[in-house]
């Protein structure tokens, strides 16, 4: 095809971002504002220590040298029979279990939510059910997960993976509803089959608010596998809070929650990091905007 | 330039009336029994005043809502879905914004099973062609609304519709921005020779717009046609050329229709004097 091309204006093509510079701008950065923060809760922390004793409040130095200490092997927990007596051993296994429900309850939960969006049956019968799930309190249903799946692993893993799951039906429905239909009428008369409709519009177009949703269920679903473990578990780093109440070792428990939020802290922003570059299209995936 | 429409009908209505139904459950009828027929290669501008069923009939020709009664044939065929053949300018930005510039232009014949090679060629073209080489690898969020406006247009001119649809695509933009795209769209209708010259339907409700770029003007008004206006000025028409006195008797008629007061009056006082 032979054509003449049309001029642009200077001005214009001077303000576009594109190319090598846009690379720059990664979605994931240290705030100096967040080591500010981290720096005034250890000093507050610090100061307290003065007036409480340390048998209810240890000093920060304390908790981080009990950190050290137990981190391959904890003398405390091996007292208690567990079979891998380290914060270390009792924090992978939590990790691994609020992966797997993350991972398996995001999947259901996103393509359940995705399905509901579109089809108005399935939405119908799948709502209430949902949504009702959703509100049991986890204090509640814990006890019939234990029951239904055993004192292990399963139960602990279910749990989380029902609460991801159902967050994750709810930011994927609502998503693929806030989808503005105009993609897909563009689509359709470009020549897309439904095929194409789902693969190339509604998916990558809910794909920054599902993940969203990942990251705010991630978040969650550390208190919650901890929490499992602390009801009925025979390993994990809730199991480890469980054992060092059970002596009143408040220095222990302070080490153990430690590890937990520094794993949550890395974990998230490794999931920011992933999930910005898989949206770096989106205005509203990235941090401060564009 | 004025180009000689080849007379073929590109595009025919029979009887086409849509009808909705409200939230409050009352029955309006957006478009009333519209007879029409538009030859292949003319550009055609539809005007009428907010609400008048404009889109509405616009819609029913590109196949995204069908009409309640009547028959909406395009190139021979019956209407009944959305077809690659009508291709359509949106009002909202429809770029998507999950693909790369060029990904958007070549979307369509990605659709239409066009290999790799050949469908990144055609799309460079297009790009080239509406001065957006610079920016093929930007994401959309990148880009001006100008500058999205000319990825719709290089979108569905590179998937080779013979029907464009455009559905107040330049609504929004500011007076340069919308004299520059205005250039870009005849251009690139203006590119094929007059048997295989796009048939466009374009969708405004600014007079001026409908002046500068139509060779022929109907107007909608309460789901009817009321008009139909053909345009001989010359092209390329500039801001000098809605001076004449056949475009200014024609502005008056247009506006007349538009509900302005007292531009009936002047329009007939024109017709007189010319």
């Amino acid at each position: 095809m032979k054509g003449e091309s049309i001029e642009l204006p200077a001005s214009a093509a001077a303000t576009i971002p594109i190319g090598r510079a846009n690379r720059r701008t990664t979605p994931w950065r240290i705030d100096p504002f967040g080591i500010l923060g981290i720096f005034l809760l250890v000093s507050v922390w610090q100061l307290l220590t003065i007036f409480v004793p340390s048998s209810l409040l240890p000093a920060p130095h304390a908790v981080t040298g009990r950190i050290a200490k137990d981190f391959f092997s904890a003398q405390e927990l091996t007292y208690f029979g567990l079979p891998d007596a380290s914060l270390l051993g009792s924090m992978l296994y939590t990790v691994e279990n609020v992966v797997i429900a993350v991972i398996v309850g995001a999947m259901l939960g996103a393509v359940a939510g995705l399905v509901t969006a579109r089809f108005r049956l399935a939405r119908s019968i799948f709502d209430l059910v949902v949504l009702t799930a959703g509100t049991v309190p986890i204090l509640v249903a814990a006890p019939f997960f234990l029951i239904w799946f055993g004192v292990g692993r399963a139960s602990a893993v279910m749990l989380v993976l029902l609460y991801v799951a159902v967050t994750l039906y709810l930011f994927a429905q609502k998503a693929a509803d806030n989808l503005d239909p105009v993609f897909e009428e563009s689509a359709r008369t470009l020549g897309a089959t439904s095929r194409r409709i789902v693969w190339d519009m509604l998916i990558p177009g809910t794909v920054p608010q599902i993940l969203g949703g990942v990251r705010i269920a991630l978040a969650g679903a550390w208190g919650l596998e901890a929490i499992a473990e602390l009801l009925g578990s025979q390993y994990g780093i809730g199991k480890a809070v469980e054992l060092f109440a059970g002596v009143t070792d408040v220095e222990g428990i302070f080490a153990a929650l430690l590890v937990l939020g520094v794993v949550a802290v890395v974990f998230d922003a490794i999931t920011a990091f992933c999930f910005g570059k898989i949206t770096a299209w989106s205005v509203v995936a990235r941090p401060g905007g564009r | 330039m004025l180009f000689e429409p080849v007379e073929k009908s590109m595009i025919v209505l029979n009887g086409v009336s849509r009808i909705f139904r409200r939230a409050d459950g009352q029955l309006v009828r957006a478009v009333a029994d519209i007879t029409l027929e538009i030859p292949q290669g003319q550009f055609v501008c539809l005007v009428g005043p907010s609400g008048c069923g404009k889109s509405t009939l616009l819609q029913m020709i590109a196949g995204l809502i069908l009409p309640s009664n009547g028959s909406i044939r395009v190139a021979d065929s019956l209407v009944t879905e959305p077809s690659p053949e009508r291709g359509v300018v949106f009002q909202k930005d429809s770029v998507f914004p999950w693909m790369r510039v060029i990904d958007n232009v070549e979307y369509g014949l990605k659709c239409r099973g066009i290999a790799k090679g050949e469908r990144r060629t055609i799309a460079r073209d297009y790009l080239r062609l509406v001065g957006l080489s610079h920016v093929e690898h930007a994401w959309p969020r990148e880009l001006s609304g100008g500058m999205l406006k000319r990825v719709a247009v290089a979108t569905v001119f590179a998937n080779g519709a013979s029907v464009l649809l455009l559905d107040e695509p330049f609504g929004a933009l500011d007076y340069v921005t919308k004299r520059q795209l205005h250039d870009v769209l005849l251009k690139l209708w203006a590119q094929s020779d007059s048997e295989n010259r796009r048939t466009v339907l374009f969708v405004t409700h600014d007079v001026d717009e409908a002046l500068t770029l139509a060779d022929r003007i109907l107007v909608l008004h309460s789901g009817q046609l009321v008009d139909d206006l053909d345009i001989s000025v010359p092209r390329p028409r500039t801001a000098d050329s809605l001076l004449l006195a056949e475009m200014m008797n024609r502005k008056h008629v247009l506006l007349a229709h538009l509900g302005l007061e007292g531009a009936t009056a002047l329009a007939a006082q024109m017709e007189v004097g010319s």
